[in-house]
């Protein structure tokens, strides 16, 4: 089971966990953007952290070596909109050589795009965290 | 939203019309297109991605894929996208500089 986090008492939270079906991401992108657009009205913030969000699902729903559990997604706004993706087993965070898929390395968009991105190995557990400051429109 | 894709054929191009959301679920069925068209020896390919409203590392993966394919019988694959959001993506995985991208499809079919 993915780790779930507690809303805080002050802002918003959400926490959904899915399966490890790659139709199931686009329902968590949905989730994310309605987080992010009622956090802020800017758009272009709103695009990055529905990208983001979905890049990360997507890249733990896919991984190889973890194909059990259900991967959690929590996003809370408090000041900052902090979201967490966490999956069982150790996710493979890093684009090795041999990795790419049809030339693309899967984590170079997501560390391109994210400025505060933190990959944690706890147990049996990966979590990949991410923030942003929210933006006014 | 899912993924649609209209084909076509015009001065000597085949042009596929993308639609909807290129992601971890819908990417296989654009990679399928583009390898059912290159089988039948169509190797100048134009994807109007106008209509895109999400591509992920998955789709850009199709596309890298799908320009190899073409290439390996030297043939072409041209971009069409004015998305400022989608423009962004190529340009942050570096792939702004692999794929020749157009603002329309008479810019696309013009330029050889």
């Amino acid at each position: 089971m993915g780790a779930t986090r507690t809303s805080p008492s002050t802002g918003t939270g959400i926490t959904v966990a899915i399966a490890r079906d790659p139709a199931l991401v686009r329902t968590v992108r949905l989730i994310a953007a309605a987080v992010a657009r009622r956090a802020s009205q800017d758009e272009e913030f709103v695009e990055e952290v529905r990208l983001a969000v979905g890049e990360a699902c997507a890249l733990m729903v896919a991984d190889p070596a973890s194909d059990s559990g259900p991967v959690t997604v929590t996003l809370a706004v408090d000041g900052r909109l902090v979201v967490d993706v966490v999956a069982t087993g150790h996710v493979h965070v890093d684009d090795e050589p041999d990795s790419d898929v049809d030339g693309v390395e899967p984590w170079a968009l997501l560390r391109g795009l994210i400025d505060d991105l933190a990959i944690a190995h706890v147990g049996d557990t990966t979590t990949l965290t991410m923030s942003w400051p929210v933006r006014a429109a | 939203m899912d993924l649609s894709l209209d084909t076509r054929h015009e001065g000597g191009h085949t042009i596929i019309e993308v639609g909807g959301e290129i992601d971890v679920y819908t990417a296989p069925k654009l990679r399928d297109k583009i390898t059912e068209l290159v089988g039948n020896g169509e190797y100048n390919l134009v994807i109007d991605m106008e209509k895109v409203d999400f591509l992920d590392s998955t789709g850009l993966g199709v596309l890298v894929g799908g320009l190899k394919k073409v290439r390996a019988h030297d043939g072409s694959m041209r971009l069409i996208c004015n998305q400022e959001r989608l423009l962004k993506i190529f340009r942050i995985t570096g792939l702004a500089k692999v794929f020749v991208i157009h603002g329309s499809q008479a810019d696309a079919l013009a330029e050889h």
